[in-house]
């Protein structure tokens, strides 16, 4: 890979609670390639979505980036960027779609206004040429009546009319990276294919690079070139998607997989991974799957594992690379999920 | 939340526009009560307006102060005169005209020095939002009608300007309160993130982002507001430190005819009957302009 167009390294944002410090994303690093779709995949609480929003500096207090974290972007790190430089960067070279679109729209504008303001705001356009600029862009995202769905306000909207209207808004000043966080989980299924299809689409058309965050790995599947699995505040497995798919390492991803359910096949019931991502104030020591996971043994309670090598490309943070035999005899986790008898 | 399955293509065909604002007003219309208060109240404000047009005599002329002093109400003055031979009905409409005014322009001056006051505590959070709430809780231990009585006696014969400043200046802190109030409830809303996201400034924000979404709640608070510096007002003026004679303000009408209001009913009474439609028909419609936003 050339240069990467975005480059996270160590990563630590930390919310700062009465209940003690909760380091949501702990030690975090990746790299986004120009026009790449990179996925982040996780379980709610894994701290994907603070990545994504330590990324573009809208963590609000009690939560911050730790000093030493670096998000570098076009030569700038923008951790240490002042406030005036960073939003010259939001919705500018860095937009975000966000995962609701109705709560993420402003409900007493029009939504072609809504569209517009990002043009006045980056390009300084005049009213009347942002106006046109944003028809525009709602027509190239398929809006139908485009001309007179901008003068409508975001409740007279489907759903999937407000996320095209929010990708619009990502959009408009054709930035280098996209960041997607969960933009088809609140849409009806029927739609959801639309929306992706419609990113990527865009995607080609200006070049954009994608960061799309989600709990669903088919999305992943359909989307991304390279995904990242993370869990409890830290990456731990990285790998191309294919390779991802045939041969996943980390007995977490393993379980992701496992969990999603198939066309096909005869199931009872779908298979879960026990137990829940623990607190984010109190991580436990050591490896911090070791409790929901059936491989467990005494080194991952003793040893954080390190970002293991697994293949090109490919990285594990899970001591089963130096024992893979222990992948034979698995256990019951140690959890064991409240009411639900594992089958 | 319901999602819409249909094909978004194939849906609505003629989108309407409608502002939430114009959704506001046909659901407050609808209703009979402010239907009738909306247009009651509207002819109380035509007549303010058309004072000089509709009013039958000079509102200060004293014709003959012998002969038509304290004539009751009959065809050539439907309200009567008072003691100096003036018009009542020509008094009480350029009191319209006046008690109106007073009331709309005091809010004005709340609703600013409100807004602003709520909206930077309520955005800026932190210590500058508790030093903030606290000199407004200063402000709000003592009575208004207080601060106003002690202002006015201080400064006797102060001007109709003076006069509105102070009824202004005095009004202000319910109304930051709220204001403050659904600022900080909106500020984390992900509209807000969104706007940030798209690098809108912290200004921007608040005055465009914010702000429009809590017209609602302080279009209530004004509607209340006027018809309380009415009140007010006309309070002031019975007791002689508000309006100054020989203007007429509802509450100064009143006051003519205080002294004896069995026998010089008429004088004390359509002033006051036109004070209380005004400010009935106010808090009418602002109920229900609060129900309208709070149905939402």
């Amino acid at each position: 890979m050339t240069a990467p167009l975005l480059s996270i390294r160590d990563l630590h944002t930390s919310f700062y609670t009465e209940s003690g410090v909760a380091r949501a994303v702990d030690g975090v690093s990746f790299d986004i390639g120009a026009g790449e779709t990179l996925g982040i995949v996780g379980e709610s609480g894994c701290g994907k979505s603070v990545t994504a929003l330590s990324i573009l500096r809208l963590i609000q207090p009690p939560g911050r980036i730790e000093t030493g974290s670096v998000i570098e972007f076009e030569g700038k790190n923008l951790v240490t960027l002042d406030d005036a430089d960073i939003r010259d960067i939001r919705g500018n070279r860095i937009s975000m779609i966000f995962q609701e679109p109705m709560s993420a729209l402003n409900p007493v504008f029009m939504v072609g206004d809504q569209v517009a303001e990002v043009a006045r705001v980056h390009a300084g356009m005049g009213r009347r040429d942002a106006w046109e600029r944003a028809v525009e862009m709602l027509e190239l995202t398929g809006m139908p009546d485009a001309e007179a769905r901008a003068r409508q306000y975001p409740h007279q909207l489907s759903g999937g009319m407000r996320q095209r209207v929010l990708i619009a808004m990502a959009l408009m000043m054709k930035p280098a990276l996209v960041i997607a966080d969960e933009p088809t989980t609140a849409l009806d299924v029927t739609i959801q294919a639309q929306i992706l299809d419609l990113l990527l689409d865009l995607q080609k058309k200006i070049g954009t690079s994608i960061l799309m965050i989600t709990h669903d790995l088919g999305v992943i599947a359909e989307t991304a070139s390279r995904v990242i699995v993370m869990y409890a505040g830290e990456v731990v497995e990285q790998a191309e998607v294919d390779e991802l798919f045939a041969k996943p390492h980390h007995p977490y991803t393993e379980g992701l997989m496992h969990s999603m359910p198939h066309i096909g096949h005869d199931q009872e019931r779908l298979n879960v991974i026990p137990g829940t991502v623990p607190a984010p104030t109190e991580w436990p020591t050591g490896c911090r799957f070791r409790e929901r996971c059936p491989y467990s043994w005494d080194l991952c309670e003793r040893e954080h594992p390190p970002l293991y090598q697994i293949g090109s490309g490919h990285i594990s943070r899970c001591h089963l690379a130096i024992e893979p035999e222990r992948r034979n005899n698995p256990h019951p986790p140690l959890v064991v999920e409240a009411g639900a008898a594992a089958a | 939340m319901p999602w819409q399955t249909q094909d978004f293509a194939a849906s609505a065909p003629t989108p309407v526009r409608e502002s939430p604002l114009a959704l506001a007003v046909r659901r407050i219309l609808r209703k009979p009560s402010s239907r009738v208060a909306f247009f009651v109240l509207g002819v109380i404000v035509l007549v303010g307006l058309l004072a000089p047009l509709l009013a039958p005599y000079n509102p200060s002329a004293q014709p003959d102060i012998v002969r038509l002093k304290d004539l009751p109400p009959s065809l050539a003055h439907p309200f009567g005169t008072d003691q100096y031979s003036r018009d009542v009905l020509s008094r009480v409409i350029y009191g319209a005209r006046l008690s109106l005014m007073i009331g709309v322009l005091a809010t004005i001056v709340s609703l600013t020095l409100g807004v602003a006051y709520g909206a930077i505590a309520g955005y800026a959070g932190g210590i500058l939002d508790a030093v903030m709430m606290r000199v407004l809780d200063a402000f709000l231990s003592i009575p208004r009608l207080l601060l106003l009585i002690g202002a006015l006696v201080a400064w006797p014969r102060l001007s109709i300007g003076a006069l509105v400043v102070f009824l202004g200046l005095t009004g202000w802190f319910g109304l930051s309160r709220i204001v403050r109030g659904q600022v900080l409830a909106l500020k984390h809303a992900e509209f807000v993130t969104a706007a940030q996201a798209l690098g809108a400034s912290r200004r921007r924000i608040l005055w465009r982002h914010l702000l429009p979404n809590i017209v609602s709640p302080i279009v209530v608070a004004a509607t209340l507001g006027v018809a309380h510096v009415i009140v007010l007002e006309a309070g002031l003026s019975y007791l002689g430190i508000g309006v100054q004679p020989p203007l007429a303000s509802w509450g100064n009408i009143i006051n003519d005819g205080a002294d004896q209001p069995a026998a010089l009913w008429w004088m004390s009474l359509f002033p006051g009957l036109f004070m209380v439609l005004t400010v009935m028909t106010l808090n009418i419609l602002g109920e229900a302009l609060r129900d309208a936003y709070e149905r939402r």
